[in-house]
């Protein structure tokens, strides 16, 4: 697909050879989400239409919500696995029924919780030098022992009714979930591009001994990052029991791992932002899109499985030789 | 070797000794001869696939694919009626999983997370493919090899204790052993002393498909049939168990017994969960903290992954 377009627009001006370059240096979120709308237009017109696609939208919306997070940590090279544990976690705080509070008071208790995990990673990562792998799998481990534990005890209960309203409202056609997933994109994005945080993070991520001799509070920038990609978990969580609207102990458990995937695809990698906030937004629509067209086809478990893990080793082989 | 490379400190070497002081004290049952023999038979496969995932950390690397490879490496086994030609079959599949894993990562330059992740999920679908629902039958020999007693010593016990034999051999008695220390610690000054990297990478990882797949094998056998999800909680358990024995996963910090102490800690864990009443539920919690608190006791000199 890459190889043909430049091919196409390798005789034409300079201008063209310009915008080939710069399709060419694109992530392969964008090649692998138009490969796939072309496949669906043909193979599945309906996955196009005007009722499927906000629906797919919205469920692109916590997966979109975590690449951010993930992204975040990526760009300073470390890695934020505990998504799994926050988001089970969320999940028993409003649906357990455990604890005589309101939902708003619940909520706060879910924030309060993300505030905290997110600090814990960060200072076990940034103060005791700890492998943010190991810590945040730990973390998320913790988690979804406690409320695997807890929960032996008594059936879920149903999630909030303002949450689960939240999941199903409309604004101008557009569902709620994806305004949110907008609302945490539009300022990330112009956090990373106008601020000196922004520009901390990229010198962070390209050479951290350079960064720290510079003078760059290298690790509070790292710290920060975890904080944040902790309260997105919480969102997620939020979002998720919302679709559910029940208390559950498998929610989000693939999103830590799919999360790194869709950050990748969409060019952000360990220590570098390539592809700014766009690039992995597109990415978790392409992976939920993917996920959606794949089931449509009838495959079946094992078919869709396999396609999967192909597609995702794919894109990745073409973004890594084509940046060579 | 110094205590530098191995990654071994009196914290590893010290939490099994500690959880089996306790365990003995708290459970009367735990030191009886039939306990400790479930206990080997346990830890045995958790064991011998902990040894790959450590080859691969040496070298920088992760590999989440193992679980897959296991299930499937069962699978197979259970399907094939001749047990000859299930372990070849299996070994095989060992052999191209380890090198598109290691081509991907060291050829292509993909990111190992993303590179295992992708063919863990493959493999899990292939293992569905060949058996969607637990079954099959594993031939009785193999059952034979991974159950009962062998001039008194359990026979999980000897699994182990030649897949460890091999990978000692492998790491301090091989040229390749050394060339795996050298690139992990600095791939590119071992890159400029003449060491073929990128074949080093690519051994290492076939190395660890093979000791995931001896591991299927023992399972599967054990239970004497295939599971698609057999496998599937050990990608993260594995590498547990090596965090815990102290190898670093940024490359070249490592040792077998790290492993060992890794791998031990974990079935103790499980062992004194069942014997105390424990609800199973909160190992994962217990781990998590022991984890917490190893990686704490060894500040790295980087911040990050």
């Amino acid at each position: 697909m890459k190889a043909g377009l430049s091919s196409a627009a390798a005789p034409a001006a300079p201008r063209a050879r310009r915008w080939a370059a710069a399709l060419l240096a694109l992530p392969p979120a964008y090649a692998g989400l138009a490969v796939l709308l072309m496949l669906a237009a043909v193979m599945r017109p309906q996955l196009l239409s005007a009722m499927l696609l906000p629906l797919i939208a919205r469920q692109a919306a916590p997966l979109g919500l975590a690449v951010i997070g993930q992204s975040l940590v990526m760009r300073g090279r470390s890695i934020d696995l505990s998504s799994g544990g926050v988001i089970v976690a969320v999940s028993y705080l409003l649906t357990s029924g455990y604890f005589p509070i309101s939902d708003a008071v619940a909520m706060v208790a879910c924030v309060a919780l993300g505030l905290v995990v997110g600090v814990v990673n960060g200072a076990l990562i940034v103060k005791a030098r700890a492998s943010a792998m190991i810590v945040t799998l730990a973390t998320s481990m913790i988690l979804t022992g406690c409320v695997v534990a807890l929960s032996q005890q008594r059936a879920p209960g149903d999630a909030p009714e303002f949450l689960r309203e939240l999941a199903r409202l409309r604004l101008l056609g557009i569902p709620v979930p994806v305004l949110v997933w907008l609302a945490v994109l539009l300022p990330a994005a112009l956090l990373l591009r106008g601020t000196v945080f922004g520009r901390y993070l990229d010198a962070t991520g390209a050479n951290p001994q350079a960064a720290a001799l510079s003078g760059i509070p290298h690790l509070r920038v790292i710290f920060l990052g975890h904080v944040a990609s902790a309260l997105i978990s919480v969102l997620c969580g939020f979002i998720l029991v919302g679709f559910v609207g029940k208390g559950s102990i498998t929610l989000g458990q693939d999103l830590a791992l799919n999360s790194l995937a869709a950050a990748i695809l969409g060019g952000v990698n360990f220590g570098s932002g390539r592809g700014g906030m766009a690039g992995p937004a597109v990415a978790a629509f392409m992976l939920t899109f993917l996920f959606n067209f794949l089931t449509s086809l009838g495959l079946g478990e094992p078919g869709r499985l396999m396609l999967q893990g192909a597609i995702i080793a794919a894109a990745a082989l073409a973004y890594s030789l084509n940046r060579k | 070797m110094n205590s530098f490379r191995s990654g071994s400190s009196r914290y590893t070497v010290g939490l099994p000794l500690l959880l089996f002081a306790l365990l003995a004290l708290a459970a009367p049952s735990f030191l009886a001869t039939q306990n400790l023999v479930n206990v080997s038979g346990q830890i045995a496969a958790l064991l011998i696939v902990s040894l790959g995932q450590m080859v691969v950390a040496l070298v920088a690397g992760i590999d989440l694919s193992v679980g897959s490879v296991m299930s499937l490496a069962g699978c197979l086994v259970a399907t094939q009626a001749d047990p000859l030609w299930g372990v070849t079959l299996a070994l095989a599949l060992g052999l191209c999983v380890g090198l598109v894993n290691g081509l991907g990562v060291a050829v292509a330059g993909i990111h190992p997370l993303v590179m295992t992740l992708s063919t863990m999920t493959f493999l899990q679908g292939l293992a569905y493919l060949l058996l969607p629902i637990p079954g099959g039958a594993v031939p009785p020999v193999l059952g034979a090899l991974a159950n009962g007693n062998l001039w008194g010593v359990p026979r999980p016990l000897l699994w182990c204790a030649a897949c460890a034999l091999a990978v000692y051999l492998l790491l301090h008695r091989t040229r390749l052993g050394l060339h795996i220390f050298a690139v992990g610690a600095n791939a590119r000054s071992a890159h400029l002393n003449g060491v073929r990297a990128v074949a080093v990478v690519v051994s290492a990882y076939v190395v660890c498909s093979l000791l995931a797949v001896v591991a299927g094998i023992y399972l599967a056998a054990r239970v004497s049939s295939g599971d698609p999800a057999m496998g599937a909680a050990f990608g993260l358990e594995s590498v547990t168990a090596v965090a815990l024995g102290g190898i670093q996963l940024t490359g070249g910090v490592g040792s077998i017994l790290g492993v060992v102490t890794g791998a031990l800690s974990l079935g103790l864990i499980t062992n004194g969960i069942n014997l105390l009443g424990i609800s199973p539920f909160l190992r994962g919690t217990l781990t998590g903290l022991l984890l917490l608190a190893a990686v704490c006791a060894q500040r790295r000199k980087v911040v990050g992954l």
